[in-house]
């Protein structure tokens, strides 16, 4: 088997293809931090895509509260118990990944969810791990606690889906790195189901083929951002491309959180398909459960998080998320401001650093009319 | 990407394989021939209970797990399948039994179907046949697969819908191909919108398929081969049939009096069995009585 080099575990890894990096990847960063699970993303992807027979069970963009939601039921879980106990301490993964723990005759080790695993989408919302005990408030990191995880395919740079599937259905595409499925070649055998470990591909009964997200890559290929980013009332997301590794551009707010900052991360990144959706972590969540989710180094993402006040490119960089419909390709900050920038350097976009505030008097003159606080 | 298994050494495996396994029939005991009698009338022959199958040999034919191209199979379910063969001069079919103690006709994320497929060389010949793997390269098989999810949909006479599944689902408030036009309509269909053969409603229960290799399988734009399945008492029981002159390409002309070889492969959707994972079964040759 090849071996192709991933940088999240700082190691090179077996694959059952040559690693060929797309010319640009497609990339997502999403701050947990400020996720409320409103599903306004879920419903914008549900609309947009999955409107048709046979699509009614799917969420291609799901957010689940964890540590017990799940979507489908126990997908992390399953697949974290199946591959065993892994040494995750250091900067370089010492464990195994899916490609390298594929059972005799697979090429991943992975399991098929049960059709009813995907009957209760918002299992366990809200559910902490537990209640506080009488008279105990919450402290830093909270003792007891909960966050959302939204999520989405993470097109990954070795997709397991595309790995698993015998008659190379699914494809990377090389102009933006967005893995999809060919609806004309697939035959529905659900090894891409069984393969992936985010369980992100879905069978339809009607059509009894298997699809999955496709980046909205109708609007990517026109510079917009997908339909789950921009319609974030939040403003959690951000969505354009990551450069290749050693290749990191300063000014991409993409590489700039990722690569740089370090403060966004990928999810199980031991799994070994680098995937490319990351998620800056939740501060008030203790780090063992963060550093099983998102890696070794999370802490430190978390403590940049809690000083992202006081550094401006950081915070320029945080400012932009969900500002502009267009991808943006550049950054900058400029007189307390947080600057986005196209292709080419041009300005799509400006941020203030602090929303200006404004003063009503109790009583409008003009209209002779008290005004209330509430608006 | 490139795929890191070139075909030739697929095929240097394959051939090695295929010798050793014809090594050990030899060793052992040829397997026994396929005799299609010749049987009168005109037209596709798909009755599963007629009596023209009473006077039809019964051949067992050893069907064994697919493990040589990923993913595997090593606990295939099915171990044999009777096979008859008959024909009436314009068609060829044959009579597929074997025992399934679950009828699996629905397609749900872990609900796979029972299916059968035969194979025959598109060319044949002795000295050179394909690969009974689905061919090799320059050796193209034609593969007639039948499924018992679309034998459900053809008993039933439409096509499988949400409640078929799941019988108190509602449907969904907006269906938008409800208020669109066909074409409009098209782009929400996915894979039935493009025409994808697994996914629309086929005119018999049997997809007609031709390739040269692991993952070439393709559907061919003629559909020629029909059949019929049925269920009774634990046993599948399933007929496919080809015509003996095929209108389009990729589909061997076979003759009256004349041999060619076949090769089976099954698969228990019980047991989740699908694509790979299945059973598959040595050359078995084939006469056409006069």
């Amino acid at each position: 088997m090849p071996k192709v080099m991933n940088w999240q575990i700082g190691r090179e890894m077996d694959y059952p293809y040559e690693g060929k990096r797309p010319q640009s990847q497609f990339a997502m960063i999403i701050d947990t931090n400020k996720c409320i699970s409103c599903q306004t993303c879920t419903v914008a992807c549900k609309t947009t895509w999955t409107s048709s027979r046979g699509q009614e069970y799917m969420f291609w963009n799901n957010v689940e509260t964890k540590p017990y939601g799940f979507y489908p039921l126990g997908w992390d879980v399953n697949i974290l118990s199946r591959h065993g106990v892994q040494d995750i301490s250091g900067p370089v993964y010492q464990g195994k990944t899916l490609f390298e723990s594929a059972p005799d005759g697979s090429m991943v080790l992975g399991y098929l969810p049960e059709d009813v695993d995907y009957a209760h989408p918002n299992i366990s919302e809200d559910d902490s791990i537990g209640q506080l005990a009488q008279g105990a408030f919450l402290q830093m990191p909270h003792m007891q606690w909960m966050y959302y995880l939204p999520r989405i395919c993470n097109h990954c740079t070795y997709p397991a889906c595309l790995a698993s599937c015998p008659r190379q259905s699914i494809y990377k595409r090389p102009e933006d790195g967005i893995v999809l499925i060919d609806q004309e070649r697939c035959r529905g055998y659900r090894e891409c189901v069984r393969g992936c470990p985010y369980k992100k591909p879905f069978f339809n009964s009607i059509t009894r083929t298997s699809e999955k997200c496709v980046g909205c890559y109708p609007a990517v290929e026109q510079g917009r951002q997908t339909q789950c980013t921009m319609t974030c009332i939040g403003k959690i997301r951000l969505q354009g491309f990551i450069s290749p590794p050693g290749q990191e551009n300063e000014s991409n707010p993409i590489d700039y959180l990722v690569r740089i900052a370090k403060i966004a991360k990928p999810l199980y990144p031991q799994f070994g398909l680098e995937p490319n959706v990351y998620y800056i972590p939740p501060i008030h969540v203790p780090s063992p459960f963060l550093k099983q989710m998102f890696g070794a180094d999370v802490e430190l993402a978390q403590q940049t998080y809690r000083k992202a006040a006081d550094d401006k490119q950081l915070l320029a960089a945080l400012l932009l998320f969900g500002a502009s419909p267009s991808i943006l390709s550049g950054f900058r900050h400029q007189d307390g401001q947080a600057i986005g920038l196209d292709k080419k350097g041009e300005e799509l976009v400006r941020v203030p650093f602090k929303e200006p505030i404004f003063v009503r008097p109790g009583f409008d003159e003009q209209f002779q009319t008290h005004r209330s606080n509430a608006t | 990407m490139k795929r890191m298994f070139s075909t030739g050494f697929l095929a240097a495996t394959l051939s090695v394989m295929v010798a050793g396994a014809a090594q050990a029939g030899a060793q052992e005991a040829a397997p026994e021939s396929l005799q299609a009698l010749r049987v009168s009338g005109k037209g596709p022959i798909v009755d599963v209970g007629g009596t023209i199958w009473n006077q039809a040999k019964a051949v067992k034919v050893a069907m064994q797990p697919q493990v040589v191209t990923m993913p595997t199979n090593p606990n295939a379910a099915v171990k044999e399948v009777t096979v008859r063969s008959v024909h009436n001069g314009e068609w060829l079919a044959l009579l597929l039994e074997w025992q399934d103690y679950t009828k699996s006709d629905m397609v749900v994320v872990d609900g796979f179907s029972d299916q059968v497929a035969v194979e025959f060389p598109v060319t044949y010949k002795a000295d050179n046949p394909p690969s009974p793997m689905m061919g090799n390269a320059g050796n193209r098989v034609n593969v007639l697969q039948w499924r018992a999810s679309m034998q459900r949909d053809l008993d039933q006479g439409r096509e499988a819908k949400i409640q078929d599944f799941y019988p108190n689902a509602p449907d969904a408030d907006l269906y938008y191909t409800n208020r669109l036009s066909a074409d409009a309509g098209r782009p929400y269909l996915g894979a039935k919108g493009l025409g994808n053969p697994v996914s629309v409603q086929s005119v018999g229960p049997v997809l007609d398929m031709m390739a040269e290799g692991f993952s070439s399988l393709t559907v061919r734009s003629k559909q020629e081969a029909t059949g019929k399945g049925i269920y009774r008492d634990g046993k599948w029981h399933v007929t496919i049939t080809v015509p003996m002159n095929p209108v389009g390409k990729s589909a061997p002309k076979l003759e009256a009096g004349q041999g060619t070889i076949v090769a089976l492969a099954v698969w228990d959707g019980g047991g989740q069995e699908v694509g790979a994972r299945k059973s598959w079964s040595d050359w078995v040759s084939l006469t056409l009585g006069k």
